[in-house]
């Protein structure tokens, strides 16, 4: 099946399986691998990619569902060489072990400073619930949101 | 040792470093890169380290037991201070000028007026070679400038960007995908394998069916799992072989129950800890390219030198045509000591005759992976009239807890791990049972250290009570190790210990020594009228000896912590019939963002003049007590079931709860 996904501002017309889920797109067809799999039923956070300003998890997206969705993935957050401010954040608090589910993170945390510039811990910690982390940086992760949403 | 095994320097100056040792998020390669730094007076930035690549790592038996650092430390400090001496010898030839009056700093060998020659151009003609002594000069410590310094990791700007690359980012020319098709139960056998609807499906490469070995190769990752979902397959499961339990005596002073029999108070209590998952995030996956000559695995493992030689008997290769080339991995707590994925993917790609990546599902790596085992612990003690202890019988009752098996050798210092406590008894009695378990049990982190000292920290702790004495004084006069005492007594000063609390908020205590690394925690928790028990607050003071990198210790000890309250509130690996039935996150919850402590708070107190051990391990084998201590001191109710759930904590409380 061919379709045209919108990924970090560009399109990019694929050949995919009807059954191909946005994160198989992403990391097989156009090389973004920054996006993990961790149990593709939407439960752990490591595929988390912004759609249209919402943290969702690409494993569970449809990849035809995808194609009018404008998508950011982890790689889409730097500016060239200017790391997103939440990026910074987290080297700054080195908030990461394995870093295996800090893209999830990191993109979860994004899209709540776009939508709440300046949140408490309550809301980033809601915001963030759907990101699992089995090395235990949630402390530091908090941190780091507050540091990047700091004005 | 030979240097060249160890450390080379570069035609351009920069350092490379070898270990065995493996990078898994402790932060090793980063702390390995400062001592190599340190040593050879160079920005860290210029120390590249290789690790675990078989093709250019010298032997190494594997990455756990946090030994990593206490191990590997000392060799390359050495390697890397040889090698300095061996460049300022070589300059001092060169130029010359006695060696005596050289100096290596900044990447230069000078004379103080400024003449010198930089590493790169002293390694042009040879590289540095030679057996490192035993006894070379390391740099003083008044000219460290990387070690004891904290630092991020040096995989950070990679892992926030994406661009880090773990196993199943590998994308090789000509690799195709594969999936494996499992059986009803752990261990039944395929005897009939009906492929013909699976290999008309799309993009199917290869059906393998090879011993224990059923799957499907395909060219995506969707084909695969398809194709291996159709395969028709009648299983057989074999009758499992009975085997006796080990018992493995840890400790026998003798006189034991004449001791007991003696004591103005004796205690009994029995303490169960279920199986629980390590729970990886990223499930197992390996890249392996099998050619009629050799094969390349690409994996995350712990013992990278024990893959190859699994997967090079499993293929039929010779161990040194195969190279294993460790990636970067989701974190695996132990689980990747054992060869499974490496070995299904080897298989796979014989017979596809390309490379092959093999992630597993969420649900086979619960179902499927191996995990920490039960553990039951018995223990009774009896006090003398001033409530001394004077005797101590203490039987535990487990399964193996190592990916090697039921070796009868390492019983002791595996699953019998830290079933001796730490304190002064006079006579104790202590007893390792290894009883056969039809689960697939192996390594988690600590291995029984966890579960040995949920049961001694409890115990320590209602003996305490029961004798009127303060836990914290009942544990000093118990100890006589001082760092052992040092870190009790500051844990206690910095979380203001004894503090008047509020309704249903308790404190608790609970310490170690864990392979020579000490640590002491204060949890505080508040329990809701129904049992729920949260975490507010976890102070820890930890002596590694030596400390590398202060933020790196920092950052493990808090995640052990937090980790081990995900075990000690939440876990529980379900079984049913011998197959694992909790096989998703909603079954088998772990501790996330809100159920995070509102503060760790870690202080790494290491005695320098101590050799530098182990951090990753430790931080998580107190906890489970500490919260457990907590949790009677805000309600009195003793919970000696793992996990603390509402009802196990609502059935303990005095009142029968609210």
């Amino acid at each position: 099946m061919r379709l045209v996904v919108t990924v970090n501002g560009t399109n990019h017309e694929v050949d995919a399986p009807p059954s191909a889920s946005l994160l198989s797109v992403l990391r097989d067809d156009l090389g973004l691998t920054g996006t993990r799999f961790g149990c593709g039923s939407g439960q752990c956070g490591a595929c988390f990619v912004i759609a249209d300003g919402r943290a969702v998890a690409s494993c569970l997206m449809p990849a035809r569902q995808a194609a009018d969705r404008d998508i950011t993935t982890i790689e889409g957050l730097a500016k060239g060489e200017t790391l997103h401010p939440v990026q910074a954040a987290f080297i700054a608090e080195d908030a990461m072990q394995c870093g295996y589910c800090t893209s999830g993170m990191i993109v979860s945390a994004a899209a709540l400073l776009a939508r709440d510039a300046a949140p408490d811990e309550a809301t980033i910690r809601d915001a963030l619930a759907g990101n699992l982390c089995r090395c235990g940086v949630y402390g530091r992760a908090i941190r780091a949101v507050r540091r990047a949403g700091a004005p | 040792m030979n240097l060249q095994e160890r450390i080379r320097i570069e035609p351009d100056g920069s350092v490379t470093a070898f270990s065995g040792k493996i990078e898994f998020g402790q932060g090793i390669r980063t702390a390995f890169a400062q001592l190599v730094a340190n040593e050879l007076d160079v920005p860290v930035e210029r120390v590249r380290v290789v690790m675990g690549d078989t093709g250019q790592v010298p032997f190494d038996f594997g990455t756990f037991g946090s030994h990593s650092v206490e191990q590997e430390a000392p060799a390359l400090r050495r390697a890397a201070a040889f090698a300095r001496h061996v460049l300022i010898d070589r300059a001092a030839t060169r130029l010359g000028i006695p060696a005596t009056r050289l100096d290596a700093r900044d990447g230069v060998v000078a004379d103080g007026d400024g003449t010198g020659l930089g590493y790169g151009d002293l390694v042009l003609d040879a590289p540095l070679k030679g057996e490192v002594p035993e006894d070379v000069a390391l740099l003083p410590p008044a000219r460290w400038r990387h070690i004891g310094q904290p630092l991020a990791r040096v995989e950070a700007r990679d892992i926030v960007t994406g661009r880090a690359r773990y196993t199943a980012d590998i994308r090789l020319d000509g690799m195709a995908r594969g999936a494996i098709a499992r059986p009803p139960a752990r261990g039944a056998r395929a005897t009939r394998v009906d492929d013909r609807a699976a290999r008309a499906m799309p993009g199917v490469v290869a059906v393998v069916h090879d011993g224990d070995v059923v799957g499907v190769v395909a060219e995506r990752d969707e084909q695969a799992r398809a194709a291996a979902d159709a395969l028709d397959i009648d299983w057989e499961t074999p009758r499992r072989e009975e085997r006796a339990t080990q018992v493995v005596p840890l400790r026998e002073d003798g006189g034991t129950d004449a001791a007991l029999a003696s004591a103005k108070l004796v205690l009994s209590a029995t303490y169960t800890l279920p199986s629980i998952a390590n729970a990886s995030i990223g499930p197992s996956a390996a890249v392996v390219d099998v050619r009629p000559d050799g094969a390349t695995v690409y994996a995350g493992t712990h013992r990278p030198f024990g893959l190859r030689d699994a997967v090079a008997g499993r293929v039929g290769l010779p161990q040194e045509s195969v190279r294993v080339m460790p990636q970067m991995s989701s974190g695996t707590y132990g689980r990747s000591s054992a060869p499974d994925v490496s070995v299904e993917a080897a298989v796979l790609s014989k017979y596809a005759r390309r490379p092959v990546l093999l992630q597993w599902s969420r649900a086979e790596e619960f179902a499927f992976s191996p995990s920490r085992p039960e553990a039951v612990l018995e223990v009774t003690a009896g006090l003398d009239a001033s409530g001394q202890i004077l005797a101590w019988r203490y039987d535990e009752h487990t399964n193996v807890h190592t990916a090697a098996g039921p070796d009868p050798r390492a019983a002791a210092m595996t699953s019998g791990r830290n079933a001796v406590p730490p304190y002064v008894i006079p006579s104790a009695h202590v007893v390792l049972h290894v009883e056969p378990t039809p689960l697939r049990t192996a390594n988690f982190r600590s291995l029984a250290a966890a579960e040995n000292v949920f049961a001694i920290e409890s115990f320590v702790d209602e003996l305490a009570h029961a004798s009127h004495q303060d836990p914290l004084a009942f544990r000093l006069r118990h100890t006589s190790d001082t760092r052992l005492r040092r870190v009790m007594e500051r844990v206690a000063e910095a979380s203001g210990y004894g503090k008047k609390l509020p309704e249903r908020r308790g404190r608790g205590f609970a310490c170690t020594r864990y392979h020579g690394t000490y640590l002491a925690q204060v949890a505080e928790v508040e329990v809701s009228p129904a049992g729920a028990v949260r975490v507010l607050h976890v102070w820890c003071v930890i002596d590694p000896g030596l400390v590398i990198n202060p933020d790196g210790v920092r950052n493990q000890v808090e995640g052990g912590i937090q980790q081990s309250a995900s075990w000690t509130l939440l876990e529980e690996l379900r079984h049913r019939e011998g197959r694992v039935a909790t096989t998703s996150w909603d079954t088998y919850p772990i501790a996330t963002f809100r159920d995070a402590p509102e503060s760790i708070e870690v202080l790494v107190e290491g005695e320098a003049s101590a050799p530098s051990t182990g951090v990753g391990e430790p931080g998580a084998v107190p906890t489970p007590a500490a919260i457990a201590n907590a949790l009677f001191a805000a309600c009195g109710a003793r919970v000696r079931e793992v996990p603390l759930t509402r009802e196990r904590v609502r059935k303990a409380m005095p009142t029968g709860g609210v």
